[in-house]
Order: structure tokens, then C-alpha cells, then sequence
């Protein structure tokens, strides 16, 4: 989510390269992303070779901002204790 | 068997800063087409600038090589786009940028090729004419034809347009140096003879396009050599 949150849309190989997951492993979180509604796949073939594309919705964009919001607040809480 | 250790909530947001790190860094163009319009035009500048100065020509329009650039434009832009395995939310936004620019380029030439001859219709059928005058009288009057002088600055002003915003978007020095300069030169070339302002459009194309065409080009094939 964090990858593709800075960018419009991003082809799975890409997220795989830059995060160093594994295929299959990639493929189960990107699953689970796309239930959840946070994020959009497309898939098609470009010059007979299936390409997955990913970008997130704007459901998924507000639950990363909810994410990072109740991140900072934690850690905030943590240096004033 | 592995077990999954929970991340604290500091590496959490060290990863989402990290994720993020890595994708604006991700982008690279590959310079070919700022290489390819730098070269171009760069060429076509200087060589009019020759030709009026030294009163030469090839047999053809030298600013021909710019309108053929288009078709090897064309194919960089299509293999780029097979290529591009992430798209930023700037790019389609850069891509309109670039093309209402080419398109502006073209409506000034046309504006250049019809508003002369236009105007000498208008004038002729007002029954008057435009006439070379020597304020010392040492020639006779001539009748000359209708120009848009010095028009070729406008062309450097609409260089430095799409470039300094690009630069401006991708954080790229070289060409928000690039466009700021060429403002520079549009002023300058304000103050010249048509010669020079070929001149100056050919500096504004190397600083816009053709050297920052070179950094991208070599950021893009050094990316390339560390992913293989």
C-alpha cells in the first residue's frame, strides 16, 4: 500500500521488484487488498504477455490515511509519556 | 517453521516512508525524446542562423528534420509506454503539457506561413503598400512585403514554457534551470537581429531539451546496469 499510495498505478512486477516479496506471497496480499476494496487489478495481455496492473481506490486511500493518522498518534502518545 | 514477527509501530512507518522513497525514485525517463527535439532543433537553429548570416542554403528547409522527428517521436512515445511499469499521477497531466506545447508550435508556424501574405491582401485592397525608407535617402524607396518581425522569439518564449514546468513537477534542475534561462534568452532575444535570435533559440534548445535529455539518459542506463 505504501508503494502504491505515491504512485497512479504500478504493474506487479514492479511492486515485486521493490519490495522483495515473493510471487506467490505478493500475489496473496494484493488478493487480500483487493477484497478489502483498497485497492483496483486489472489484468490483460500487451504483446501476448499477461500484464497485472494495481492501483488504489479511494476507499483504500482514506484507510492508509487512517493508518498513518492512528500511527502518529500512537508513537506521539508514546514520546509525551 | 517461520513465525511472523509484529512490527513495531516505528518500523512501520520507517517502511511506509521507505515504500515511498522508493517509488518517487523509481521514475526515470529515458531521454530519448528530449534528446531527439534538443538535437533537432539545436541543429536547425544554429544552421539558419549560418545561412542568413553567411547567405547559404541546402536546397531544402533545414526546419524539415524538426517536422520528421515527429514520426521517431511517435515510436519512443509507444515503446515508452510498453515499457513504463509504474505511472505517476503528474504524468498524464506532463504528457497534455507536451502536447498542447507541439501543438502551439505548429498553429505559430502556420500563423507565420499565412499572416504575411494575408496581411499584404488586406493592405493591397486598402490601396496602399508597405515601403522601404532610407532616412538618408541614399536609396530609393522599395516596396517590401508584410513580416512578422522577430518571430522567432516567441518561439523561444513557448520553449521555456512545458520545460519549466516539467522541471518544476519532476523536481528536475536541469530543465527548471533549463526553462528559467530560456526566459532569460527570450528577453534577450527581444533586443537582437532575427540571426541571433536563431542563435539564442539554439542555446534554448540545448539547455531545455538536449542536455537535460543527456542527464536523464544517463540516470536511465545507470538504473538499467543496477537492475541486471
Amino acid at each position: 500500500m505504501s508503494l502504491l499510495i505515491s504512485v497512479k498505478e504500478a504493474e506487479f512486477t514492479f511492486i515485486k521488484e521493490k519490495t522483495n516479496a515473493t510471487a506467490g506471497n505478493l500475489s496473496v496480499q494484493v488478493q487480500k487488498l483487493k477484497e478489502a476494496g483498497y485497492i483496483d487489478v486489472t489484468k490483460q495481455f500487451v504483446d501476448n504477455y499477461p500484464q497485472t496492473t494495481c492501483k488504489v481506490t479511494p476507499e483504500g486511500v482514506k484507510a492508509f490515511e487512517a493508518y498513518v493518522k492512528a500511527l502518529q498518534a500512537y508513537l506521539q502518545v508514546g514520546k509525551n509519556n | 517453521m517461520n513465525q511472523e514477527t509484529p512490527m513495531t509501530e516505528q518500523e512501520s512507518l520507517d517502511l511506509i516512508t521507505n515504500m515511498i522513497q522508493k517509488a518517487k525514485s523509481s521514475y526515470h525517463d529515458t531521454g530519448i525524446g528530449s534528446l531527439l527535439w534538443g538535437t533537432v532543433v539545436t541543429v536547425a537553429s544554429v544552421v539558419t542562423y549560418f545561412q542568413r548570416t553567411y547567405d547559404f542554403s541546402f536546397g531544402f528547409d533545414i526546419w524539415l528534420i524538426v517536422l520528421a522527428a515527429i514520426i521517431p517521436q511517435i515510436f519512443i512515445s509507444v515503446q515508452e509506454k510498453k515499457s513504463n511499469k509504474v505511472k505517476q499521477y503528474e504524468d498524464d497531466a506532463l504528457n497534455a503539457i507536451w502536447l498542447v506545447f507541439g501543438i502551439t508550435i505548429f498553429g505559430l508556424n502556420i500563423y507565420q506561413m499565412i499572416v504575411p501574405d494575408v496581411t499584404n491582401a488586406f493592405i493591397k485592397q486598402e490601396g496602399w503598400q508597405l515601403t522601404k525608407h532610407y532616412l538618408n535617402n541614399s536609396k530609393a524607396d522599395e516596396p517590401i512585403n508584410a513580416f512578422t518581425p522577430s518571430i522567432y522569439s516567441l518561439f523561444i518564449l513557448i520553449y521555456a514554457f512545458p520545460t519549466l514546468v516539467t522541471g518544476i513537477v519532476k523536481k528536475f534542475k536541469p530543465m527548471l534551470y533549463g526553462g528559467v534561462i530560456t526566459y532569460g534568452l527570450f528577453i534577450g532575444s527581444c533586443f537582437t537581429i532575427t540571426e541571433y535570435d536563431f542563435l539564442l533559440g539554439g542555446v534554448a534548445a540545448l539547455i531545455c531539451w538536449f542536455i537535460p535529455g543527456v542527464i536523464l539518459r544517463r540516470k536511465y542506463l545507470a538504473q538499467q546496469k543496477a537492475n541486471v
